[in-house]
């Protein structure tokens, strides 16, 4: 296992660099999309909530692999050509930001709605008690499910390898076939994602730590 | 249904009434909770509403404050119609906008407190002043510690609500809302959350913000605050208004049998 990391880590560092990119790109993307879908979500207008429930119901209730094949073949058709790394992006990036819409949903279902009317009642605006009141308690609030899906993505990211992006999996795939070495090869795979992934949850942890300040009770 | 109602301006009263309310009524599905309310409050006026849980009390407040919409009549504040407004001779919600502007001038009080757990006791009460005022931290910072001073809390400044006290807690929530510059404030129950030893140091502060000349309405169980300090009383009772008057008249010589019976079990209560 050390022999295949030490003879073949500039191909595995690359594959593992393709990993971070498209892992991360749709992770920050989503975290984005996925705070205005939850507002979409939360909306008191059944006219926005109701697509949005949509939109989240497909891209939770179908296989991501389904949703990577779908976005590589079904852009083409309409006219859009794109690289496969792109398209491993965004696909990730519609996927999460599903699951982190919902994340966030719930959260700001646990914020008490005398919070809101509090800072309604001193003239603040609904668009700057979202930014300043609700989510900085949200993100508090959802900080642990939060990093499981960034770790899931991190490792759903495995599966863009069949749209020929060559990621860690790729790369490993390939260097097994080369090698006979398969066991020895997905043991290196596997000690690199393990490895990504416990930074992650350090980093989540550390954070949680710091944390000042109570959060919404009652 | 909130629609077709009267949009005529409010009538002029004695003084120029900072809010006023004519025949507002307001359902929860079938449950009608408000029955044709009028009310005035005039500049420095101080008035307790008083009656039993249910009674529509807290509902009222809430109504004048447009964080329940009320379904007929109309709340005025400063002369502005709160909440709706006429849109080619039918009746139709404002903007959350505008909602804001019109009730600009009230300050509110609740319950349960509703600071925000994230930002310190400063901060609470410097959020909107930087917010909504546009000031920069430091005005803000020399502006919320007056405020905090006010209320006896400047040694609190950095503390985080789970860190302070019930009393503690409402008088931040109290400067909160003073810091806008309220023409008016509404108290929501200000002390029914608090154990009795603390009711005392936020009923001290609402009494010098009466004695400084703030106009004030005030939902409370708490009689002998009530008795004391308000120009006027209104007893509710299911929906309506039943009665109403100065403390003295209203405490002394009740009308109707019901704020009687209610003053009873309340003195059972309280003397026993």
């Amino acid at each position: 296992m050390f022999e295949i990391l030490l003879n073949h880590y500039p191909v595995l560092l690359k594959g593992l660099t393709t990993t971070l990119v498209v892992s991360l790109s749709a992770i920050a993307l989503g975290l984005v999309l996925g705070v205005l879908l939850a507002f979409g979500l939360t909306s008191r207008y059944r006219l926005v909530r109701w697509p949005c429930g949509l939109y989240r119901s497909f891209w939770r209730g179908t296989p991501i692999l389904l949703q990577l094949l779908l976005v590589y073949y079904l852009l083409p058709e309409i006219g859009i050509e794109i690289a496969p790394i792109h398209a491993a992006i965004l696909t990730l990036t519609l996927n999460t930001t599903a699951f982190q819409a919902e994340i966030f949903r719930s959260g700001i279902s646990h914020i008490p709605a005398g919070q809101i009317e509090a800072a309604r009642m001193a003239g603040i605006s609904a668009w700057q008690t979202r930014r300043r009141i609700i989510m900085p308690q949200v993100f508090r609030l959802t900080l642990p499910p939060l990093t499981n899906e960034i770790i899931t993505i991190l490792k759903n990211s495995s599966l863009i390898s069949v749209i020929a992006v060559t990621e860690l999996m790729r790369v490993s795939e390939q260097i097994a076939s080369r090698t006979f070495q398969p066991l020895e090869t997905y043991l290196a795979a596997a000690l690199l994602y393990l490895a990504v992934n416990l930074v992650l949850a350090r980093i989540s942890a550390y954070l949680e730590r710091r944390m000042v300040g109570g959060l919404a009770t009652e | 249904m909130p629609t077709a109602d009267t949009l005529s301006a409010p009538t002029p009263t004695r003084q120029k009434a900072i809010v006023e309310a004519h025949g507002i009524s307001k359902q929860f599905g079938e449950l009608e909770v408000l029955t044709n309310i009028d009310f005035s409050l005039a500049p420095s006026e101080v008035v307790c509403v008083i009656g039993p849980s249910g009674s529509g009390k807290s509902t009222l407040l809430r109504c004048l404050a447009f964080l329940e919409p009320y379904d007929h009549g109309s709340v005025y504040i400063d002369g502005q119609l709160l909440g709706y407004e006429d849109r080619s001779g039918k009746r139709v919600r404002t903007s959350e906008k505008r909602v804001d502007e019109v009730r600009a001038p009230v300050g509110m009080v609740f319950q349960h407190f509703h600071l925000w757990p994230h930002r310190t006791a400063l901060e609470n009460v410097t959020e909107a002043l930087r917010l909504v005022n546009g000031l920069s931290r430091r005005d803000a910072d020399v502006d919320g510690m007056a405020m905090l001073e006010q209320v006896g809390l400047a040694d609190r400044a950095g503390h985080f609500p789970e860190s302070l006290s019930g009393g503690q807690k409402q008088r931040v929530a109290i400067a909160r809302a003073l810091a806008m510059k309220p023409r008016v404030m509404f108290f929501d129950e200000p002390t029914s959350a608090l154990d009795p030893e603390l009711v005392g140091e936020v009923l001290d502060v609402m009494k010098k913000l009466a004695a400084d000349g703030m106009t004030m309405v005030i939902v409370t169980h708490e009689m002998g605050f009530a008795a004391k300090v308000a120009d006027r009383v209104i007893f509710m009772d299911q929906g309506r208004v039943v009665e109403s008057g100065p403390p003295s008249t209203l405490f002394r010589q009740p009308k109707s049998e019901r704020l009687q019976q209610f003053l009873n079990t309340w003195r059972e209560r309280h003397i026993d």
